[in-house]
């Protein structure tokens, strides 16, 4: 089957102009996303996770080597119309009201019409900005609600691949939380979902397979239970057990030539947390 | 950073682009300059020099006409102080500016040869009233050569052909061009009525009583059986009758 | 191409929609106070002069309204959107880069038309207005009123129109052009304000550079034949001048000045949308 997306040797450098030289921000990457994955781009900060994504959209032109969309090139309109984008700290025309940007970008993408009317009603209740909401100018919106838009406007034209460019950076913990569930909701209907973040525990929540970059190299790439499993290694835990339990639990493991690594009471994370000790209605 | 290949084949695009443009250019200023009779967009360099640096860049900027009123007025304010070295200037350079504009040369024209003139000849810090006349005639040719020049820069228009006539009549005394100017500006379409009478009047006026009643006797017939009422064929015949009655008394001595 | 029109469509509406919101129209408000306040200021002059001070006047505040506006707005069009990255957001749907230029373009156009015709309904209700004060002064003379009645009523104004809007479209077009090489809104007002002031003198340098031949210097023959080549003639739309001051002008004439426009405007968006296309996001 024909990957979702597929670099070869994809190359950028960005020449710096009257002479000071040129930056390597992606070297020669060679990475595919097969469909219906949710892939994630991990890196820090200028690992080259933006720019490979810009060059799939075609808003970047590589230096070298190719990439391809469902097989087109990337960039032509054939790859650009499977394809719902959401970038970092998105900015949007502030002149506009939420439902009048998912309707120009869907004009945009060949919709008009009662079609194009019905899938904007749909994308603004999917990402609870219908109604009011919807009909207030952009330059009004908080980070969250623009992210949100931003999805809506993402996928109006129902894309086969959505690649969202660090989908959570600036959201709180309960959007950030959406969004991931989002992200499942896409994989679940079948899409192809590429997104990139540095926030590792966001990633490690939803995605299927993952690159990691470091200053234009790949690193790492595999299926996440692959990278993360450590071999060698068994974890049990339980609820329950006594004192005088435990005792016997570590001799019997010590007389089998086990070594404990770790043991205790275990921690649930922060997120988790503080999501369960708001009151009801308050996680938006 | 754009790639080199793209710049280039973009020059090389808009230098053929330049090849198109630049003979169409040339055939659109040359039409233009048909239809202005060589006297549109004047485009002298030296116009900079001239103007301050204001008018200078809105005469640049295409606002040509702007400038030439700003100089207009300037001249107005000129002639309230009896300036007429700066209305004449001013004016001038209005008519560079908006050769086309008819409004200009007249109203050079007139500021020299009736205004200024009149100042010159009733300047009390001339003693000696002959230097005072010819200080005056200056004028009246200044104002002269103007509408000469405007005559030409506009000569589809009466109404420079008008002036000049009203200026070899009032301030020359020349009435054999006054009729010369009446009778071109007749020509153009859009002169007033009354003015093919005043040939008429020139021609008398010059002391060629034959010529006038011809011309009057030529003009009455012209009107046909039924006459306009605004060309006044009753003066015309009044004219007709005084001339001959002229002529008669002339004939027979009475008449210089 | 009923696709691609759609999209470029959308673009030009989306560009219009915006300079509306941004209440781009107030600034007609500033226009009509300057006629209307120039009507009345030269009062103590004859009615011709009053009428060419007016239609001057007139004429110069709607060439240089529309000028800002065109200036101002195709600065802004394209360095604007990328440095807000709201580009990001439209380019990578399947829009190809010419129709996002054309659309961005055609927009600016859009307003700029619906300027002008504002702007002329002032300017012909002001002269309507100065008619009925002027033939009221001179009532007792038919052939006056009837000269100031073709004064205010000469329908060749609209040709004047017709060109003072054909050199906005093409200043448009060439800020539009520069908003695709440069960064800076700054850079492209400059450049666009430059070219625009050279542009009145191209035909100067045009003569020189084709008759002087060797008699110019290397560097004035080179820089004279870059302003011959890329710099178009502004000059060509001093007709207007003409027919402010009453003069008859052939519409071929003006057909010939309204053809090079339209020719030019597609010359600088092929370029634009040459440049745009090579150009990293």
């Amino acid at each position: 089957m024909i990957p979702a997306v597929r670099t070869s040797g994809l190359r950028k450098e960005f020449r710096l102009g009257w002479g000071r030289g040129r930056v390597l921000a992606l070297a020669g990457l060679d990475l595919e996303v097969g469909r219906g994955e949710v892939f994630g781009l991990l890196g820090p900060n200028g690992s080259g996770k933006s720019t490979a994504m810009k060059m799939i959209l075609g808003l970047l032109r590589p230096t070298s080597g190719l990439a391809e969309v469902c097989g087109d090139a990337a960039g032509t309109l054939a790859a650009r119309r499977r394809i719902g984008f959401l970038p970092e700290n998105p900015y949007f025309p502030s002149f506009l009201c939420g439902a009048e940007l998912v309707r120009y970008y869907g004009k945009l993408t060949g919709m008009d019409g009662k079609a194009l009317e019905r899938r904007v009603e749909e994308l603004l209740a999917l990402v609870r900005l219908g109604g009011e909401a919807g009909r207030r100018p952009l330059r009004t919106y908080s980070k969250g609600m623009l992210q949100r838009i931003g999805l809506a406007g993402a996928l109006v034209s129902d894309p086969e691949i959505v690649m969202l460019d660090e989908p959570t950076a600036g959201v709180d913990p309960a959007g950030s939380r959406e969004i991931r569930d989002l992200i499942r909701s896409l994989k679940q209907a079948g899409k192809t979902v590429v997104f990139s973040s540095h926030l590792l525990e966001q990633v490690e929540d939803v995605a299927d397979r993952v690159v990691i970059l470091h200053r234009g190299e790949k690193l790492r790439e595999g299926r996440l239970e692959e990278l993360l499993t450590l071999t060698g290694e068994w974890q049990v835990r339980t609820a329950g057990l006594g004192e005088a339990p435990r005792r016997e639990l570590r001799e019997w493991l010590r007389e089998r030539g086990a070594k404990i690594l770790q043991e205790g009471a275990p921690r649930e994370r922060l997120e988790e947390y503080y999501l369960r000790n708001l009151p009801e209605g308050e996680t938006r | 950073m754009i790639r080199v290949w793209s710049w280039l084949g973009l020059v090389a695009f808009l230098v053929a682009w330049g090849g198109i443009k630049i003979p169409w250019e040339n055939q659109m200023a040359r039409h233009q300059r048909l239809a202005t009779l060589g006297f549109a967009n004047p485009t002298s360099v030296a116009l900079r020099e001239k103007l301050g640096q204001g008018l200078a860049l809105a005469a640049l900027g295409g606002f040509r006409g702007l400038a030439a009123n700003a100089l207009m007025l300037e001249a107005h304010g000129a002639w309230e102080k009896k300036q007429w070295v700066r209305v004449r200037s001013n004016l001038e350079m209005a008519t560079i500016l908006q050769p086309r504009v008819a409004l200009f040369w007249d109203l050079a024209s007139w500021h020299m040869a009736w205004n200024a003139a009149v100042a010159a000849e009733n300047f009390n810090g001339e003693p000696s009233e002959t230097r005072r006349r010819i200080e005056a005639r200056k004028w009246v040719e200044a104002g002269r050569e103007l509408l000469e020049r405007g005559t030409r820069a506009v000569p589809e228009k009466s109404i420079l052909f008008q002036r000049l006539g009203d200026l070899y009549w009032q301030r020359l005394a020349d009435y054999q061009a006054a009729a010369s100017c009446y009778r071109e500006a007749l020509t153009k379409g859009d002169a007033p009525v009354f003015l093919e009478r005043f040939v008429g009047y020139a021609l008398a006026k010059a002391g060629d009583r034959e010529a006038a009643l011809e011309y009057f006797r030529n003009l009455r017939l012209s009107l046909g059986e039924h006459p306009d009422p605004e060309r006044k064929p009753e003066v015309l015949d009044r004219e007709i009758r005084r001339l001959e009655r002229e002529i008669a008394e002339q004939r027979q001595g009475r008449v210089p | 191409m009923t696709a691609a029109w759609r999209r470029i469509r959308a673009v030009a509406a989306n560009t219009f929609l915006e300079a509306v919101r941004q209440k781009v129209f107030a600034v007609l408000l500033v226009f009509g106070l300057v006629l209307l306040g120039g009507a009345n200021y030269f009062a103590e002059f004859s009615f011709q002069e009053q009428f060419k001070f007016l239609k001057d006047l007139g004429y110069a505040a709607i060439s240089l309204t529309g000028l800002l506006v065109g200036l101002l707005g195709a600065a802004q069009l394209i360095p604007a959107e990328i440095e807000r990255r709201t580009i990001l957001t439209a380019l990578c749907r399947p829009l190809r880069r010419w129709e996002f230029v054309v659309g961005k373009y055609l927009g600016l156009v859009a307003l700029l038309a619906v300027m002008l015709v504002l702007m002329a309904a002032v300017f012909w209700g002001v002269l309507f207005w100065k008619e009925l004060q002027l033939t009221g002064i001179e009532a007792g003379d038919a052939a006056a009123v009837e000269a100031i009645r073709g004064e205010a009523r000469d329908p060749r104004l609209w040709q004047a129109f017709l060109l003072i809007a054909a050199k906005l479209f093409v200043v448009s077009g060439l800020a539009v052009f520069f908003s695709t090489v440069a960064t800076s809104t700054t850079f492209v007002v400059a450049m666009t304000l430059m070219v625009y002031l050279i542009g009145h003198l191209q035909g100067v340098a045009r003569e020189q550079w084709l008759e002087s031949g060797e008699a110019l210097g290397w560097g004035l023959r080179v820089f004279l034949a870059a302003v011959t080549l890329f710099v178009p003639d502004f000059n060509a739309y001093s007709l207007i001048d003409e027919i402010v001051a009453g003069n008859n002008l052939a519409w071929r004439a003006t057909l010939e000045v309204l053809a090079y426009s339209v020719v030019y405007v597609g010359v600088l968006l092929v370029a634009a949308s040459w440049v745009f296309e090579g150009r990293d996001l």
